[in-house]
């Protein structure tokens, strides 16, 4: 159970990354699920270096936070890349995003080998929490934290900021929004490079607690469609509620029944496609 | 203070717009008078910027807009009400004017900008916490004049404002605009139905399947044959 909301609260950064997207620049990007495994791979490698260099253990949590925000910056130049196909159908846009992947992939067989790549330990320095008769690592508990920040503060600055209502306005009224001064390309390259970021952190959050391995990108992807299908395209609570539904319900379903992992996911995704197309929270206007 | 020469458009395979030359003077109202379909819109929306002309020039004081991204024409000082009022659903009346403020700064202050936009349309500003989806279609067409004054521009191009109105609150929205040219504003108003044309419109131009066939003040209008053969007929 826990372990399946320490799962919904990585989830939900690369969902919501995904949504932001999405709802900004009207693109499905495939490639988000490589920025999560980019950040987990970076991760490992900040902290291991961080550690060699002298960093006292329990900071490292800090090293992954900066990893994953420091490699945000790979986001104006391949948002400069995907500029091409805006105006192109979808059919191009996920054949680009795809050969993102597929280029990411091979970056990181490049930098990081082929093997998987692991932490280790360091995790532990928190120690472990007892709760309700199951110990859970207090770093599970700090991501969920994080996870929960993240998305509250998410909802703040698309709520309440400057840049975050000119964002929605965006969202709903691109041409609209242009004619009231917004200039596209600015609003574009910020909310990528945001949606970039929230996919890196939360592959640098994650890393503690599993290995980083190649796939790791593409497994992700797929849950966090489901995510994005179950909660409603474009929707930033559609992203919170998606996650926590399909972490939890994956949670339980390694704890009880392994083998349904998958399939129990794919009954809901296929009961809200059947009974509400549109997601739990799709927008009334998009 | 807006030159259109000689515009040709083509939309996909069609020549929608013939040699289109209109042109706005300072604080000026002018009219683009046409049935449905005859090309008003297109001539708004390439001024925008959001269509490039195959052919002609638009010039707005020194600078030529016929390259420019939207975003540009509007730091130049032209904003747009488009025929579907295009409010941001998602943002309160308030937030809807605001954007404007944050886009552009000019010499007014934020402010005052908003004042001038809620003094303007009274109405809204008891709506201002309001969402955009819930106004009536009139609300909406006043919300969208007032975000594109709040831009503090000093041209304004407003596509069928009159459009779908009660005839209770036409003459209210006729004020509204006067008040705007008196802020020292100039109007460019496309319109399919020449009965709304205000009667202190400056100049007025007809359009016909995407040109102009005629130029020149409402009472010539009233008295051409040839304008009232395309657009008098139609009964107020
Ligand atoms: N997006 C479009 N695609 C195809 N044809 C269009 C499009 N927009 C306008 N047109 C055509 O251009 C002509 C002029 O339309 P428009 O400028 O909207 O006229 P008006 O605003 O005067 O009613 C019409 O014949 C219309 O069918
Ligand atoms: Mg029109």
């Amino acid at each position: 159970m826990l372990g399946g909301v320490f799962h919904a609260a990585v989830l939900f950064l690369v969902a919501a990354g995904l949504q932001l997207v999405f709802g900004v620049q009207r693109i499905l990007n495939l490639a988000c699920g490589s920025f999560y495994a980019l950040g987990a791979y970076t991760g490992v490698s900040a902290v291991g270096w961080a550690l060699g260099a002298g960093l006292p253990a329990p900071l490292f949590v800090l090293v992954l936070l900066a990893a994953g925000v420091a490699l945000a910056a790979i986001g104006p130049p391949i948002e400069r890349l995907l500029r091409t196909i805006y105006d192109r159908d979808e059919a191009f846009q996920l054949l680009l995003t795809f050969a993102l992947v597929l280029m990411l992939e091979d970056v990181i067989r490049f930098v990081w080998g082929t093997a998987p790549v692991q932490l280790g330990g360091v995790y532990l320095v928190y120690g472990q929490a007892r709760i309700a008769s199951t110990t859970v690592p207090v770093y599970n508990l700090v991501v969920i934290a994080a996870g929960a920040l993240i998305a509250l503060g998410m909802g703040w600055f698309l709520a309440r900021s400057r840049f975050g209502r000119i964002v929605r306005a965006t969202a709903e009224n691109r041409e609209m929004a242009e004619a009231l001064g917004v200039d596209m390309s600015r609003v574009y390259v910020r909310v990528f490079t945001l949606g970039v970021g929230l996919g890196t952190v939360g592959g640098a959050l994650v890393i503690p607690a599993t290995a980083a391995m190649n796939e790791m990108g593409i497994e992700l992807i797929v849950e966090a469609f489901a995510v994005v299908v179950i909660g409603g395209l474009g929707s930033m609570r559609g992203a919170a509620a998606g996650a926590l539904i399909v972490g939890v319900l994956k949670g339980v379903a390694i704890a009880t029944w392994p083998e349904v992992e998958m399939l129990a996911i794919y009954v809901i995704v296929i009961a809200v496609l059947v009974l509400r197309p549109a997601g739990l929270f799709a927008r009334a206007t998009a | 203070m807006l030159r259109v020469t000689g515009l040709d458009v083509f939309i996909d395979a069609s020549h929608i717009l013939r040699d289109v030359s209109l042109e706005v003077g300072e604080r000026q109202v002018v009219c683009l008078v046409g049935r449905n379909g005859a090309g008003k819109t297109t001539t708004l929306r390439t001024i925008m910027g959001y269509r490039r002309p195959a052919r002609g020039t638009i010039a707005f004081r020194d600078a030529a807009l016929e390259r420019m991204p939207t975003h540009a024409i509007a730091a130049r000082g032209l904003a747009f009400s488009p025929e579907d009022s295009g409010i941001f659903a998602d943002l309160t009346v308030a937030e809807n004017i605001e954007i404007a403020t944050w886009t552009r700064p000019t010499g007014r202050p934020g402010a005052e900008r908003i004042a001038r936009a809620y003094d303007v349309f009274p109405r809204l500003r008891g709506y201002a916490a309001r969402g955009g989806t819930q106004l009536s279609g009139g609300e909406r067409k006043m919300l969208s004049i007032a975000r594109a004054l709040a831009l503090d521009p000093e041209l304004l191009l407003l596509d069928e404002p009159f459009e779908g109105l009660s005839p209770a609150i036409i003459p209210t929205l006729a004020e509204s605009l006067a008040a705007i040219t008196r802020l020292g504003c100039g109007l460019l108003i496309a319109e399919s139905n020449i009965h709304h044309v205000p009667p202190w419109t400056d100049r007025l131009y007809v359009i016909e399947r995407g040109e102009i066939i005629f130029a020149g003040t409402l009472d010539q209008a009233h008295r051409d044959g040839s304008v009232l053969r395309v657009i008098g007929g139609k009964a107020s």
